[in-house]
């Protein structure tokens, strides 16, 4: 073996740009494997508004299916000028076919649903937030054709359990589920109907957050019952029920994470509002509905 | 093997010497592959990035070869390297350029990425024109095909 060997450059483009650089740098001549991985971290909203209109190099690159195999969409209210259903639609088809990821929140439609199932037979993480104009027929009609998903979100959506019992009979391999709510501490109102159908349907399961859940001390111990590879479990504001005792030592002997009903959320992604309110107001049914069922 | 206390010097574009411990160079995947392979080099040339440059790709590394080694206390090292990557990837855009090359090319993972993240965050909220303007990009869009993203953007309100 020699004692010195060279590190020749791959490309001499690379040094080329580099001794350029240091000048007056250039981003339009940045190998394009780097623009690709700068622009992926960038929301779909992003991309196809700005990043896609620099130049015909960036273009280039957005349009590459590989830049679409995860889409992130959050209305964040502040793309008034655009309409995000068709702009969701277009990604989608730049995606041909290879779509693994989608993040929706704030936004979408069952046709939306329909459009991406129909199209993104590979979707492996499905995760809409906020979506709520999605109904239990839109959302069940799409999930059927995705039998590949693994990791699911429906958080402040208007979905009954009869959704989460077609996802149990559909996707297989699921393994997370994250299903979040707005806590409720006052008036006390028990719902185990999500609980149970989780645990008649989700066996598999890794991962389960069910932040603001109503479920209660019943349900849980379902769960803990039928959910054997059960790892991760999050049940922070979900005041009904009481860890202590047995359940308590099941818990933590089961589970290797969790979120205890009263644990800090501070790392939680979503606003963490506690509704509480006194039984005897009226209008509590009204909020309640709203933002729970349909 | 115990080469841990082996030294080994990457000679940068303009010829300058910078030794570093192997676990250090290590941290350069092309540097280890290629000790992987059997080459026994002392002295490794690094053809492609300059002094300044490269001053600070060791940099990089050797803090994050200095905190793996820490044990225990896990969770206040890494807080520690997230504030230490956090300076030090703040720096002008040319520099910012360059290093993303040089972490590229020299397969230093953990710096290419917050490199990319780092370009990624500043463009975020950027408009075309800004971007153009602080990245120096020319507008190479013919006024045809302008009209063709025009009309693909059938998203956009039209005001």
């Amino acid at each position: 073996m020699a004692s010195s060997s060279s590190l020749v450059p791959s490309s001499s483009d690379l040094t080329h740009v580099m001794k350029r650089g240091r000048r007056c740098i250039n981003w339009s001549e940045f190998p394009s494997e780097l623009t690709s991985s700068i622009l992926q971290r960038l929301g779909a909203i992003e991309i196809l508004g700005n990043a896609q209109k620099v130049c015909t190099s960036w273009r280039r690159v957005c349009k590459d299916p590989s830049m679409w195999r995860k889409i992130v969409m959050h209305d964040l209210g502040e793309s008034m000028e655009f309409d995000l259903e068709i702009m969701c639609r277009h990604a989608v088809d730049l995606s041909q076919g290879g779509l693994i990821q989608i993040d929706i929140r704030h936004f979408g439609t069952d046709y939306l649903l329909k459009y991406i199932s129909d199209r993104s037979g590979n979707l492996r993480s499905l995760k809409l937030a906020k979506c709520y104009s999605v109904t239990d027929h839109g959302f069940e009609r799409a999930v059927v054709k995705l039998p590949l998903l693994e990791d699911l979100e429906v958080s402040y959506c208007l979905l009954s359990e009869e959704s989460l019992k077609v996802v149990g009979q559909s996707c297989h391999n699921l393994k997370t589920l994250k299903l979040n709510r707005r806590g409720l501490r006052r008036p006390r109102f028990e719902n185990d109907d999500e609980a149970l159908a989780i645990a008649e349907t989700l066996h598999g399961l890794r991962h389960l957050q069910l932040f603001g859940n109503s479920l209660s001390n019943t349900s849980l111990s379902s769960i803990l019952d039928n959910c054997p590879y059960l790892e991760h479990l999050d049940l922070r504001q979900c005041f009904n029920v009481s860890i202590v005792g047995d359940l308590e030592k099941r818990c933590s002997e089961r589970i290797k994470f969790v979120r205890y009903p009263s644990d800090s959320t501070h790392d939680y992604p979503f606003d963490a509002t506690v509704f509480h309110m006194d039984s005897d107001e009226e209008d509590y049914f009204d909020c309640y509905d709203f933002d729970n069922y349909d | 093997m115990s080469e841990s206390n082996k030294k080994i010097s990457l000679i940068s574009s303009e010829g300058e010497a910078f030794e570093v411990s192997e676990a250090v160079a290590r941290e350069f995947e092309i540097v280890a592959h290629m000790l992987e392979d059997g080459c026994s080099g002392s002295s490794i040339p690094i053809t492609t990035v300059d002094s300044n440059i490269l001053g600070k790709v060791i940099e990089y590394c050797t803090k994050h070869v200095e905190v793996g080694n820490v044990e225990g206390n896990s969770e206040k090292a890494e807080k520690d390297l997230e504030e230490f990557d956090k300076r030090f990837i703040a720096v002008e855009m040319n520099t910012l350029f360059s290093l993303i090359l040089a972490a590229n090319y020299l397969n230093v993972k953990g710096l290419l990425n917050i490199g990319c993240q780092k370009v990624a965050d500043t463009i975020k909220d950027m408009k075309p024109e800004e971007v153009r303007s602080i990245f120096n990009i020319e507008n190479d869009y013919t006024p045809a095909e302008e009209e063709v993203v025009r009309k693909e953007n059938e998203w956009a309100f039209q005001p």
